[in-house]
């Protein structure tokens, strides 16, 4: 039953992908758009098709950026909330830095990492770093609080210290959380890699992108942002399926 | 072990001040089984909070044996059991067990170990399964199964069986009184159904509405068996059902 439900759910997702692309290129042909305007999506997959070094160079560097930056944000995020849990005094202190570094446009912080650290990986992993974290620290913070009042009153009966509490009770109650903020920050990294490649860098996706713009070469434009939408589909794919798996005691979300 | 309660109340501060109990006198003998019945908000959970060491009492003093609430916690003196099964549920059947095991070690001496106490509430065979695979009646069997491996000498309930079904109910609360019988803790159990207090208790506390105070403090000496159709027993239900139908400002009601 549970089979035939997600082949009906393929079958009708990739329905909608096809039926996207093919009314795209239909209407790049019956409207006679110039390429510079708006490639027809089988003009894009040509261009990937004759480039696969170029862009698979590409692809590789940005995605080694965005998934280092995401596991840095993640595990900063995920530290932070559990000091923030077990010394609640500083949380006001910390939670008003993590809001200021938060409201602050990344668009504007990636020149500067550029302009200090040169063009390599490290603004970007930082940039990406930083987008992660607040999603992650924000929803972690959250799970750890917002434990079963019925579970914690059973901790408080058997004498539980902080640690302890901590330990069996609130840190397995974030995993649902952390998963929540994952499925944010996961494509997002792919955002923060490539933002911060197109304030600077000697190659990755957000290069080719910004030379391709610059150069109105919008077939090779397209074809980078056609595998951003492929990876961002397949990290939070990723995601979901790790979710499932570790989050096992919730039921499945439903809509029907 | 008995429980000693002089000239308690408490207060919520919420943004106004809720009296929730007033100058509670009580006394509950070693052994004895004690309901506590009446209105929704009268401050029965309130006063097994505050035995439980859950909240801290605004005046008043509460004895255990010779134990103030936070060293019979410490002591593993006192069993908490609530509505909700409070089970993690990322742990199996056993895990659950084996930490509450864990909480216990160096408190009193267990009389049964995980296997036997799994045994005794007929749980052995769903060992390795996760709480949401059992039914809710199951849940409270497993709930009860870690309060026997406690081990301790008073166990607080606040209406453990209320969100069953009837028939579960029925059986559960069968189960209990022959654990009371084996393993003779002193019983401070919260219901709201006054058949269920008759059929289980020894005496019977009513409490008035907020602010909660004991209007009548009722022995109950009717042989078991305790059938309804037994003429005391239809005797003992008229009785508290005028009490809880008065208005509740009386005194206490010594029952001869």
């Amino acid at each position: 039953m549970q089979h035939k439900q997600s082949r009906k759910t393929i079958v009708i997702t990739l329905s909608i992908v096809i039926f996207f692309f093919l009314a795209w290129e239909l209407g790049v042909f019956l409207t006679g758009t110039p390429v510079y305007l708006l490639p027809a999506p089988s003009r894009v997959i040509q261009t990937l098709l004759s480039h696969p070094d170029t862009f698979a160079q590409a692809t590789f560097l940005t995605l080694g950026e965005a998934l280092t930056g995401l596991m840095i944000g993640v595990l900063a995020g995920i530290l932070l909330a559990s000091v923030l849990t077990l010394l609640p005094g500083i949380e006001d202190g910390v939670m008003t830095l993590a809001i200021l570094i938060k409201s602050t446009p990344m668009v504007a912080i990636a020149p500067l990492l550029t302009l200090w650290l040169g063009f390599g990986i490290l603004p970007k992993i930082i940039i990406t770093a930083l987008m992660s974290f607040f999603p992650v620290l924000i929803n972690v913070l959250s799970g750890m609080q917002r434990v079963d009042p019925a579970l914690y009153d059973l901790f408080k009966s058997w004498n539980a210290s902080r640690w302890e509490i901590f330990r069996f009770l609130r840190a397995p109650s974030a995993i649902p959380y952390l998963f929540t903020a994952l499925k944010i920050t996961g494509p997002l990294s792919l955002i923060g890699a490539v933002v911060a490649e197109w304030t600077g860098a000697s190659g990755g996706l957000g290069r080719t992108m910004w030379l391709a713009y610059t150069n109105l070469n919008l077939p090779f434009l397209f074809a980078a942002i056609f595998i951003l939408a492929a990876a961002g589909m397949i990290i939070y794919r990723i995601i979901t399926w790790s979710e499932a798996k570790a989050v096992f005691w919730q039921p499945a979300q439903t809509n029907s | 072990m008995q429980i000693s309660i002089q000239s308690l109340s408490h207060q919520y501060f919420n943004g106004k001040t809720t009296h929730a109990l007033q100058d509670i006198y009580l006394d509950v003998s070693q052994k004895q089984f004690v309901a506590l019945i009446g209105p929704s908000g009268c401050g029965k959970s309130t006063l097994i909070r505050l035995i439980a060491n859950l909240i801290v009492p605004s005046q008043g003093e509460i004895k255990i044996g010779n134990f103030h609430p936070k060293q019979a916690i410490e002591n593993g003196k006192v069993a908490w059991m609530a509505q909700s099964p409070a089970l993690l549920p990322w742990l199996t059947v056993e895990g659950n067990l084996r930490l509450a095991e864990r909480f216990q070690k160096g408190k009193n001496q267990q009389s049964l170990n995980v296997e036997q106490v799994l045994k005794r509430v007929g749980l052995e065979s769903a060992a390795d399964q996760h709480p949401y695979t059992l039914s809710g009646g199951m849940q409270q069997r497993l709930a009860l199964a870690r309060l026997l491996l406690q081990d301790a000498p008073i166990w607080l309930m606040d209406e453990p069986f209320a969100a069953l079904d009837e028939l579960t109910r029925e059986r559960l609360t069968e189960e209990l009184f022959s654990l009371w019988k084996d393993f003779s803790p002193t019983v401070i159990w919260i219901t709201h159904n006054i058949h269920e207090a008759i059929k289980l208790s020894d005496r019977i506390l009513v409490f008035s509405e907020q602010p909660g105070h004991i209007v009548a403090d009722i022995p109950n000496a009717i042989p078991h068996p305790r059938l309804e159709n037994n003429p005391d027993f239809q005797e003992l239900l008229f009785k508290l059902r005028s009490i809880l139908h008065q208005d509740s400002t009386g005194n206490i009601n010594h029952a001869a």
